[in-house]
């Protein structure tokens, strides 16, 4: 099976210049990244994150093992072409400004001209510096020096991005923007590579995740099943009356089991942007860096998803008007498609009085990116449904299903 | 190449933006400005000239040399300090491009710094004349002796080691060896036999003559004047110092044979100081068409002593090109030399931290200006040595860049012609053969370094 991302019994030992003190900072390292997954590797300083990451980027070379990125080596500038690097601190030339710099790299993936310009103000866009671009990279503070950073990282619309400590320096705004920006091209069918300290937002973003120690894997799956309490159950309602707190309690207590009930608490981080949020509304000028919007996303990093949405777009209106012609040809099938939409809804409507959340604008990325899941995609939108009733029709429902997989599943996309 | 000029780029940018640059153009081009109004020489136009001129482009050659040698060690070691390296180095570009291209960036700014401070300083030397007060006289040997371009011919070393092999056959013969030359080795008496000989084929007793013969002396068609140039020496000083001459400059073969005289001959005679260079003025007519001349001297009888002429104690000088073609093949020589440091600034900066790697360089770049002293002193010192010498220290010695040997200001100051010869000699051993011999070695060097690795 192929990976993006794939290294074979990695090791890196350090020793002094006599060749003694020998150090394992990456000890028999057996990573696998498949393609289209956000994969964070955590530790703690020193357990050989970084190690790992400069080993793939060439910028070390193993001691044993070998590394393979997107099918060959990253010393291949064929394949370097197709990556995205951001470090852990925005290496950049102090004196170069913020256009040039991402012109100096653009250059050296040998982009036309047009191409680079283009993307150069889009990428200025879409980190919010666009009105510091003349001011020396040298001059920027941490968190502008950290955005400059990602947008060199996504010159070259990388298919593989590796990012090392990608949310250190920034405000929760910034934070913020650069998950969802994560998020947003995890969506387009990016593979990413993150190391972090910050545990709660690899949570927030992260499909897998291994935990390093002493350059070895201690653990490695899916958030959610690392996470997942088989043991416990957790209820959220809307506002409930003391005498029906009650009632659920002895229920519980029937089945004895223990019960605490409390109101949900907002996340600090959510509470946080809600306020620069409605600052911003009422035009409190701030200095530093300002995305126009939020979510905001360069054009060419979601060329091809509007190239998707148009097609589904297309196919959209070839299945509602087929559908129809499709019905006369097979009444049956028709009709048990009907029913079973009926089913879905009634499911639907169940599913959401129980999910409910009290304010559904404080929605985080994690619970677009849970339903996202396989195992929880029981809701199906009508386009959907009516998508999934012409794959029967026409018998390419497989075919389909095999090609997501090896593209990303766009489909993901829209559910999220 | 897009890539590597890319880089280039950049290294210029880097450079402009640090204000090095600009203040190194400033500071010199003040600088020059002064050295021009205040240089005086001899107190000649002439000798102004060369003060002015032997000063600014020496100090223009060792500001740029050293400007380079910094920003190349400066540029690399700073990125991999920095860590600007990681972010370029992930790009699809290879290590050797990233060299490439800092040598390319830093060759197309000491390119233009060069051509600034080299017109500068030419055009300083040019207007000096229009700006000062002096004599027709002292014009004229200006123009003759400074702004020009003259070929210099010496008389050809005569061959004397036929000789000396037999010399030395008929003294072991007859058992002489041992009574002249006790305890010496073969190696050593030959060599004093031939210096010897060669004193011999220089030397004039009173009465006696010689005669040096010259072919292809093409002076330009503007050309009215040769010059002779030629120092005496003495077997026995005589009391006042002074040795007659007497010199004869034309095609000798028109007396010698009694044909008729188709080329006038020059002539002169006079009574001058020994271990002295004197300069004689002869008119360009005294080639012959076929590009022969022939100077014959005659040591009159009343000299009380022989004559030895020293090496180098010969020279025939004509114009054979302008100033200003003489000029930018100087700066040419230049510009290879910074070629040459700009390759050296590299290799050290691909395996050495910044202050380690310019020391480095600093230390070559001030024994590259002695290599032409230290290879002749030690050559003969060494002989004894063998082996061992041949094969580690000589070789040693010449990969060292030889600054003096390639040196413009020794062809500017005594206005004597750069050929494209040598220039071509320049450029292959300071270019082709040194410089590319360093850039491989970084490349061999950077292409294994772990960039990210921390040195402790």
């Amino acid at each position: 099976m192929d990976y993006a991302v794939e290294t074979i019994d990695l090791t890196k030992v350090f020793s002094d210049w006599w060749g003694r003190n020998k150090i394992y900072a990456v000890d028999d390292l057996n990573l696998k990244v498949n393609y289209n997954e956000v994969y964070g590797l955590l530790g703690p300083n020193g357990s050989g994150k970084t190690t790992t990451l400069k080993m793939l980027l060439n910028l070390l070379y193993p001691t044993k093992g070998k590394t393979i990125l997107l099918g060959a080596s990253s010393s291949d500038p064929k394949i370097s072409a197709r990556i995205g690097y951001m470090p852990e601190e925005s290496y950049l030339y102090r004196y170069l400004n913020a256009r040039e710099t991402l012109n100096f790299y653009g250059s050296l993936f040998k982009l036309p001209s047009k191409i680079r310009k283009m993307r150069t103000e889009s990428l200025l866009d879409m980190v919010g510096l666009k009105a510091v671009a003349n001011r020396p990279v040298g001059t920027f503070s941490k968190g502008m020096a950290r955005r400059i950073g990602l947008a060199q990282a996504l010159i070259n619309d990388p298919e593989l991005l590796i990012l090392d400590e990608p949310t250190t320096g920034l405000d929760p705004m910034g934070t913020r923007q650069m998950k969802d920006l994560v998020l947003k091209l995890a969506k387009r069918g990016k593979t990413i590579l993150l190391c972090s300290h910050l545990l709660a937002d690899v949570e927030d973003i992260c499909d897998r995740i291994s935990i390093l120690y002493d350059g070895q894997i201690q653990t490695e799956g899916k958030v959610k099943d690392l996470l997942r309490q088989t043991n416990k159950k957790q209820i959220t309602t809307g506002n409930l009356s003391d005498t029906a707190i009650q009632k659920i309690k002895q229920l519980v207590e029937k089945e004895n089991a223990e019960c605490s009930i409390s109101s949900p608490v907002e996340k600090l981080e959510t509470f946080f942007i809600k306020t620069v949020i409605t600052a911003r509304k009422q035009r409190k000028v701030t200095s530093g860096a300002v995305a126009d919007s939020e979510n905001a996303i360069a054009d060419f990093l979601v060329e091809e998803q509007k190239e998707e949405l148009k097609r589904a777009e297309i196919l959209d209106k070839l299945v509602s008007t087929d559908v129809s012609t499709e019905q006369k040809a097979e009444p049956a099938k028709a009709e048990e498609a009907v029913k079973m939409e009926k089913t879905l809804v009634a499911d639907r409507e169940l599913l959401e009085n129980l999910t409910k959340l009290p304010d559904t604008s404080t929605a985080q990325p994690t619970h677009a990116k849970q339903k996202a899941e396989p195992v929880e995609t029981d809701t199906i939108s009508a386009g959907e449904q009516a998508k999934n009733l012409l794959d029967q029709l026409t018998g390419e429902k497989e075919s389909q299903n095999d090609e997501q997989q090896k593209k990303g599943n766009p489909d993901k996309d829209s559910e999220k | 190449m897009s890539r590597i000029w890319a880089v280039a780029k950049n290294t210029i940018r880097q450079a402009v933006r640090l204000k090095t640059v600009a203040f190194l153009v400033l500071a010199l081009l003040v600088v020059l400005l002064l050295m021009g109004e205040n240089a005086s020489g001899d107190g000649t136009l002439k000798g102004r000239l060369q003060t002015f001129v032997s000063y600014s482009f020496s100090l223009t050659s060792l500001v740029l040399s050293v400007f380079t040698i910094g920003l190349i060690v400066y540029s690399l070691t700073n990125d991999i300090k920095q860590k600007q390296i990681f972010t370029v180095l992930t790009k699809p570009i290879r290590r050797s491009q990233l060299l490439l291209g800092k040598l390319l960036g830093v060759f197309i700014l000491d390119f233009i710094l060069l051509a600034i401070f080299s017109f500068t300083i030419y055009a300083i030397a040019e207007l000096t004349p229009r700006f000062i007060n002096t004599s027709k006289q002292e014009l004229n040997r200006a123009k003759n002796e400074f702004f020009t371009a003259r070929m210099k011919l010496t008389p050809q070393k005569v061959d004397v080691s036929e000789k000396v092999r037999k010399m030395y056959q008929e003294m072991k013969k007859s058992g002489k060896l041992q009574q002249k030359f006790p305890n010496m080795s073969q190696e050593a008496i030959i060599r004093i036999l031939t210096w010897r000989q060669e004193q011999w084929t220089r030397a004039v007793a009173p009465g006696q003559e010689l005669i040096w013969e010259f072919q292809n002396v093409k002076p330009l068609e503007d050309a009215q004047s040769l010059f002779l140039k030629y120092k005496y020496d003495v077997s026995v000083n005589p009391a006042d110092l002074k040795v007659t001459g007497a010199w004869f400059v034309g095609d000798l073969r028109q007396i010698q044979y009694g044909a008729k005289v188709q080329t006038p001959v020059h002539e002169f005679a006079r009574k001058e100081l020994i271990r002295t260079y004197y300069e004689e003025e002869v008119p360009s007519n005294v080639v012959a068409d076929d590009g022969y001349l022939a100077v014959g001297f005659l040591s009159p009888p009343l000299n009380i002593t022989t004559i030895l002429f020293p090496e180098d104690y010969l020279q025939l000088l004509y114009k054979a090109d302008t100033f200003t073609a003489n000029f930018i093949r100087a700066s040419l020589l230049i510009l290879f030399r910074l070629t040459l440091l700009a390759c050296l600034g590299i290799f050290a900066a691909s395996f050495l931290s910044f202050p380690v790697a310019l020391l480095l360089c600093l230390a070559v770049f001030t024994t590259a200006h002695l290599s032409g002293f230290v290879m002749e002193a030690l050559d003969p010192a060494t002989h004894d040595v063998g082996l061992f010498y041949s094969y580690t220290i000589k070789p040693l010695i010449h990969l060292m860049p030889q600054f003096d040997k390639f040196s413009p200001v020794k062809f500017i100051i005594p206005a004597q012609l750069i050929t494209w010869k040598f220039l071509a000699e320049a450029f292959a051993m300071l270019v082709c053969i040194k410089s590319f011999l360093l850039i491989i070695l970084s490349l061999c060097i950077f292409r294994f370094r772990e960039v990210a690795k921390v040195v402790t």
